[in-house]
């Protein structure tokens, strides 16, 4: 086969063009890359300008004031940042002890074969939206949190019980007996809104909580199996203290959810503007405060939303900086 | 004598069957919510829910919300996944390694989880009130703008994914594309991204599951509207918002009609997500 | 050239080759993330002959293939110094057009990699970026690369089917096509046949026989028979460093260092 060499002005035509669409391809490829940044600084600028008046007008007093009177025109944020933070917290607490029981069920003791179909079935979990937990939550878990659950937190535990008489326990406990007490009669309430927040973070937290799990090397787990560990010594000494830094992650990525989760928690706070110590009370969060008022709200009142949706946005971003901070460092450990 | 050792058997089954208890109560819950809403669901089916619009309250249909939704989502989608992949391209193929590669990478992950009820009112501000100036006042909001507004949701779902798959094809493909001389952009439009392609049409229905359950960025974008839309630039309905007004409104009928909303979008992201499942689990299989 | 380097080869290892040299390395040195991985190797390929490269794993032979088509290049913070002549030019200089280099020295790789596309458009997809042929001169010049591959009657009634379907040992074949196909001058098999069963092997093997007639072949293996069995010029490298190269016959029966004798021998490698 003769060997046939191509004119080298052909080629070094070729080259320039081959070197010219590189370069433009590599620039749209960037440009799209940047709109990722855009968006979130977009979001939060967005938001900064559209909430400057509440700032300029309420300055520092914004974020202290628990007025919310849009017939004065005089707006502060602390009940939605109270609830939004109250609710994310209980949820937390609820979530994180189950969502670390279903990551060791599923990488240490469940059967091989039942691993995998459980574990899509918590994965469901997260695929479902979230309306549909506020719905579930409006229509079926807060009356039936109304009809057996409060009664017995009213009367075992609150300080305004039903029958009159006082519980053991808000006698003798301080605080307590206000966090359960309430004369409202309905289940919407933030501890409510904080249970169904919780089973919505817990795929989120058990799914990172069963990834990090499965990346402790084996030998490491045998060795303490060879030791005479129990299967809970091993993972309470040797997984969890190994994966620490992953499982706050995801444990900060929870949070971050819950934090900015709107319809699940619109459906079952209550949507009430004032400051209550009782976790059965009503409530609101920024995200639900939002969601009701912004189609109404013009002028000032629309600023100090904007102005809360800036203040959930910077939170939220931090949380979620220091879950994937935290979620990297274990990656990192793994590649070395 | 045995008794620490007794301890520490009773801790451990303790343990243990805790961990199943909180995996019954993970599941119990999955169980309750299918349950109710299937129930609910059906009973409220009906064939007016396909052919009435919403104009007509407790005896209408949902059938301007669904199209609503179908209009939204592919405008969402559209918008976000050429956005998408080019950018999760970008992150697998040119700037693997590069610091402002990895804070792109790391701020997509952030913008993953960002509170979807703000990029509502990030659209609200960038796309209605402009719209509104120009249309002398009268609010504009539109279609066009919820799809803005749930392609900033699906995008970071797309670029990750994007970015992973390219980064499990095997390197030996780029070497053998570039040793016959071909250019890197060729090479990476035309065989790393086939090679990846069943798993970016995953990462795409998964943002599109994502998506079509969104109320919040809704509200304040596409806004609603009880009759047929058709046309991106006017107010239009979706499913989720039209379940949140409807679930918020006295009337049983209503209710029902939510349930029966919800029962779609909660048939449709399950299918879904089962479907990117199965094409995810069967591009594994002939990998190997 | 280090002081390792001189020690060891006080004599420069060029084989005396009695054909005109293709390819001609000279004091070629390779170092990534500053670690000196190649040590000033000199070397003369002869064309038209096979030439294989053997050592113990990690003695650069690889590497020292990766440089002939400058492919390290796709990697950053790798670093080639020295010159490589092909029919007299640089390739190393900056100025050589990866678009020529490439359309002259081809590859194959260790696993074979079809492109995730029909068999026809894996061998014509090089050939689309260097050349603009009529549908009848692309079909004609997949069918040829096809047959020197001997690959033709086994895939020619499925040229629409995907490539991935193939079985390893005809992956390898094709990725041979796809490399034949763009006619380079030079061949650059890297452990063409280490994921292949025997039979597969030695199909592969019989192919590069045939394939000599056309190309300058320059083949890694780690497997010595191979190398005994296809070559007419033998390298050994070890530990970054041309030990020895010359006729495949005198390697294998008298070799003039120890170290090539220690592992042809099997003594250590």
């Amino acid at each position: 086969m003769p060997v046939v060499d191509i004119a080298p002005s052909i080629l070094e035509q070729r080259s320039r063009r081959d070197a010219r669409h590189e370069r433009l391809f590599r620039w749209l490829l960037k440009g799209c890359a940047l709109i990722v940044l855009a968006a979130l600084l977009g979001a939060a600028g967005a938001t900064l300008w559209g909430g400057r008046d509440a700032f300029a007008t309420f300055g520092w007093h914004f974020l202290v004031s628990s007025e919310w009177d849009p017939g004065n025109d005089v707006y502060g944020a602390l009940v939605p940042v109270y609830g939004t933070i109250v609710t994310s917290l209980i949820a937390l607490l609820i979530a994180v002890p189950i969502s670390f029981g279903i990551a060791l069920y599923l990488s240490e003791v469940a059967p091989a074969w039942l691993r995998t179909p459980v574990a899509s079935a918590i994965e469901l979990l997260a695929g479902i939206p979230s309306i549909i937990y506020g719905m579930w939550g409006l229509f079926i878990f807060a009356p039936f949190f109304a009809d057996h659950i409060k009664p017995w937190l009213t009367s075992n535990l609150g300080n305004k019980p039903d029958d009159g008489k006082l519980s053991w326990v808000a006698q003798h406990v301080p605080f307590v007996g206000k966090l359960f007490g309430s004369d409202y009669p309905f289940g919407a309430s933030i501890l409510v809104a904080g249970i169904v927040l919780a089973i919505m973070v817990i795929p989120f937290i058990s799914s990172v909580m069963r990834e990090v799990f499965q990346t402790v090397p084996t030998r490491l787990k045998e060795s303490a199996y060879a030791l005479g560990s129990s299967t809970w010594e091993v993972s309470w000494d040797i997984v969890l203290p190994y994966t620490r830094s992953a499982v706050i992650g995801g444990i900060f990525l929870g949070l971050g959810r819950a934090l900015g989760e709107t319809m699940a928690v619109t459906f079952v706070l209550g949507n009430a503007m004032h400051l209550s110590a009782s976790l059965l009370d009503p409530g609101t969060s920024i995200a639900s405060t939002i969601a009701n008022q912004f189609s109404e709200a013009s002028g000032l009142q629309k600023s100090a939303l904007m102005a809360l949706a800036f203040l959930l946005f910077v939170v939220t971003f931090i949380v979620l900086l220091i879950a994937r901070l935290m979620l990297r460092r274990l990656a990192s450990k793994e590649g070395r | 004598m045995n008794s620490p050792y007794l301890r520490r058997r009773i801790t451990n089954a303790l343990a243990m069957l805790l961990s199943t208890l909180a995996t019954l109560v993970g599941l119990a819950f999955l169980a309750w919510i299918l349950w109710e809403t299937l129930r609910r669901g059906i009973s409220a089916l009906d064939l007016k829910l396909f052919t009435k619009i919403t104009a007509y309250g407790e005896d209408g249909g949902l059938a301007n919300a669904m199209v609503g939704s179908l209009i939204i989502n592919f405008i969402g989608i559209a918008i976000a996944t050429p956005i998408g992949v080019l950018a999760g391209t970008w992150l697998a193929e040119y700037a693997n390694r590069t610091k402002l590669g990895e804070s792109i990478r790391f701020l997509n992950d952030i913008l993953l989880s960002a509170p979807s009820i703000v990029m509502g009112l990030f659209v609200y501000t960038i796309i209605v009130l402009p719209s509104t100036a120009l249309t002398h006042g009268s609010t504009s909001f539109s279609g066009f703008a919820g799809g803005v507004a749930l392609a900033l949701i699906a995008l970071p779902v797309i670029v990750r994914t994007t970015d992973e798959m390219l980064r499990l094809v095997p390197s030996t493909l780029r070497e053998a594309a570039l040793s016959l001389g071909v250019p890197q952009w060729k090479l990476t439009l035309q065989i790393l991204i086939r090679a990846a392609r069943s798993g970016i049409i995953t990462g795409v229905l998964l943002a599109l599951a994502r998506i079509s359950g969104e109320t919040a960025p809704l509200l304040f974008t596409a806004f609603g509207n009880n009759y047929m839309a058709i046309n991106p630039i006017e107010k239009m309905s979706s499913l989720p918002q039209i379940i949140y007004q409807y679930a918020n409104d006295p009337g049983d009928a209503m209710h029902a009609l939510a349930w029966a909303g919800a029962f779609v979008i909660t048939m449709f992201v399950l299918l879904l997500s089962l479907g990117s499942r199965l094409i995810l689990s069967r591009t594994k299989v002939s990998h190997d | 050239m280090t002081d390792s380097a001189i020690a060891t080869n006080p004599t420069p290892v060029v084989a005396a080759a009695a054909v005109s040299p293709k390819l001609t390395v000279r004091d070629l040195h390779f170092y990534y993330n500053g670690f000196h991985a190649l040590k000033g190797i000199d070397m003369d390929i002869p064309e038209k002959q096979v030439t294989a490269i053997i050592g113990p794993s990690g003695c650069g032979k690889s590497t020292l293939l990766r440089i002939f088509n400058r492919i390290y290049a796709i990697y950053p913070k790798l670093e080639a110094k020295g010159s490589i002549e092909l029919d007299g030019e640089n390739i190393l200089d900056p100025g050589y057009s990866m678009n020529r280099l490439r359309s002259k020295v081809g590859m194959v790789f260790q696993k074979p990699v079809p492109f995730p596309m029909t068999i026809f458009e894996n061998v014509a997809y090089g050939i689309r970026h260097h050349e603009k042929l009529s549908k009848a001169d692309m079909e004609n010049r997949v069918e040829q690369a096809l047959r020197s591959s001997a690959l033709w009657d086994e895939v020619k009634d499925k040229l629409k089917q995907n490539a991935l379907g193939l079985s390893g040992g005809q992956q390898q074949r094709l990725c041979i096509a796809r490399a034949i196909a763009l006619k380079p001058e030079v061949l650059l098999l890297d452990e063409p046949t280490s994921a292949l069963d025997p039979i597969a092997t030695g199909r592969i093997e019989q192919l590069v026989e045939e394939l000599k007639s056309q190309f300058t072949i320059v083949i890694v293996t780690h497997n010595m028979q191979q190398a005994a069995r296809v070559s007419d010029l033998t390298a050994f490298m070890y530990l970054g460093e041309m030990i020895e190269f010359d006729q495949t016959e005198k390697i294998f029966t008298k070799p003039s260092k120890k170290q090539t004798e220690d592992y042809i021998t099997g003594r250590f490698g």
